[in-house]
């Protein structure tokens, strides 16, 4: 701090009179703002004005620190097993009043409680960091450029970064992979490379510019160290299926419809009922094949319906026509199934 | 020391600069809100040490008459300065300008009128000088202390 005391004539100080100004941004004056106090003394002796007294007072605006990282949307991300650069959103904030570089790193979860609830139980893979080259705010591959550090973020700025991974095979719904991304501030001293990370000014004020940390400890951070993180999870939403094969004689030499026996030249009809649990992943791609068992020849004439539907356990046999048989084998690709659906493939034999 | 500092002005009288020995000085502090020695939290002043956006300042301004006559037309004018925002004073003879200086009065009665022609009663925020106009004479010896707050933007 600088004080001095002076004594101007009356025109000069009035000239250099100055309004407050507006903050330039959110986060506050900038650092290293020198703030100076003027005030004037006018008085009269014996009715004579006199000269003009004034006085000042300055002092230095120090470095705020803070940044937070939030996960973007507040939202799971749900995954199927075996996807490829699933992506979680994030954004990074310098709410200081300094351009600052931010160190990022990506980290997993081993175990405990996931941010979106239930237990971290498994690790995505080949994690990387992305920053929004394109400005967005969708990840945008071979455009969006990997990155493992924020460089220059202005005061008052935020920064999208995408964290991508690889959900292995094999998980099941609701297995959760929780990742973590950590800002830590570091000096934004030159373009293109990430600075020293910024230290905290200890002990004694000095005459040049302080640094302060001021981050808080939303979302079980440590409040005032310079270092910010968010969560995401990576939940599986995996497709639940199940397949159930039922028969029924529709018709014998004899009896024709009416209680039909099992008995050489009876028409038998399969069907096959696959179900997708409810709250599973859309299944789709579900292709069947089914050997025609032995002692039996499949009904051309009856051919294969795909896509019926199932009244409780009951099969209802319906359906639209599709699939191939060849070589003693059915088969046929069933339309998407999504949660709580069932679809079924129909077919016909007789009894040899 | 104050009644020293007046016998020192009266005894040599004839080696000060008779018109233009009234002293102003300019001081900041920052206020901090920390635990006093009763656990309860008591407000402290400070020097100006660490400053960060959204510090509570406090300027307190010195005056004295150190001339061997009494000062008439006392009149103290203090711009806020650039990036603090005004925050109130404690002196209820300050009158304040929203409007660089032009217009005086207590906060309570001005307005700022925007671009378009509307007006709106002023804010703390809007207050560009703060100013003390002193009906009495300061008699020769005597002085005081003025102080105002204001916040880092």
């Amino acid at each position: 701090m600088t004080r001095n005391m002076r004594l101007l004539a009356s025109a000069s100080v009035l000239a250099a009179t100055a309004v407050a100004a507006s903050p330039a941004f959110a986060a506050g004056t900038a650092a290293g703002t020198t703030v100076t106090n003027n005030v004037t003394l006018d008085y009269k002796v014996g009715g004579i004005d006199q000269n003009q007294v004034s006085a000042s007072d300055t002092f230095t605006v120090d470095r705020k620190v803070n940044l937070t990282v939030i996960e973007t949307g507040n939202l799971a991300t749900n995954v199927s097993p075996g996807q490829t650069a699933a992506v979680t959103v994030f954004s990074v904030t310098n709410s200081s009043n300094a351009s600052l570089d931010f160190a990022l790193a990506a980290s997993q979860l081993s175990g405990g409680t996931a941010p979106h609830g239930g237990t971290d139980n498994f690790n995505v893979g080949n994690v990387k960091m992305y920053t929004d080259t394109n400005t967005n705010g969708t990840y945008d591959p071979g455009t969006d450029q990997e990155i493992t550090f924020l460089d220059q973020v202005g005061a008052d700025t935020s920064r999208t970064v995408f964290v991508v991974a690889d959900v292995p095979l094999g998980r099941a719904t609701n297995d959760v992979a929780a990742v973590r991304l950590t800002a830590t501030a570091a000096e934004s001293t030159s373009v293109g490379t990430l600075g020293a990370t910024v230290t905290q000014t200890v002990g004694a004020n000095t005459s040049g510019i302080d640094t302060v940390f001021a981050d808080t400890s939303a979302g079980g951070n440590v409040a005032r160290d310079g270092i910010h993180f968010a969560e995401d999870d990576y939940v599986v939403l995996a497709a639940s299926l199940t397949a159930t094969k039922t028969s029924r004689v529709i018709s014998d030499p004899f009896n024709g419809t009416t209680n039909p026996k099992m008995i050489p030249g009876a028409v038998v009809e399969y069907c096959i009922a696959v179900a997708n649990a409810a709250g599973s992943a859309t299944a789709s791609a579900i292709n069947i094949s089914d050997d025609v068992p032995d002692e039996t020849t499949y009904d051309p004439a009856f051919g294969i319906k795909l896509d019926g539907t199932v009244t409780g356990s009951s099969c209802n046999a319906d359906g639209t026509s599709g699939g191939s048989y060849a070589s003693g084998i059915v088969s046929g690709t069933l339309n998407d199934i999504v949660a709580g659906v069932t679809r079924t493939l129909v077919f016909r034999v007789s009894v040899n | 020391m104050k009644i020293w500092l007046a016998l020192l002005a009266l005894l040599a009288p004839a080696t000060a600069m008779a018109a233009d020995n009234v002293s102003l000085t300019s001081k900041v502090f920052v206020e901090r809100v920390k635990p006093g020695a009763d656990g309860k939290p008591v407000t402290v002043r400070e020097e100006p040490g660490v400053v960060t956006p959204g510090d509570r300042l406090a300027f307190v301004l010195t005056y004295r008459n150190g001339g061997a006559q009494p000062a008439t037309g006392f009149t103290l004018t203090n711009p806020i300065p650039p990036s603090v925002a005004f925050a109130g004073t404690d002196d209820a003879s300050a009158s304040v300008s929203v409007d660089g200086g032009k217009t005086w009065g207590a906060l309570a009665s001005l307005k700022v009128v925007a671009a378009d022609g509307t007006s709106r009663p002023a804010v703390a925020a809007d207050v560009t000088h703060v100013r003390w106009s002193f009906g009495q004479p300061i008699a020769a010896g005597s002085g005081g202390e003025l102080s105002f707050r204001g916040v880092v933007e």
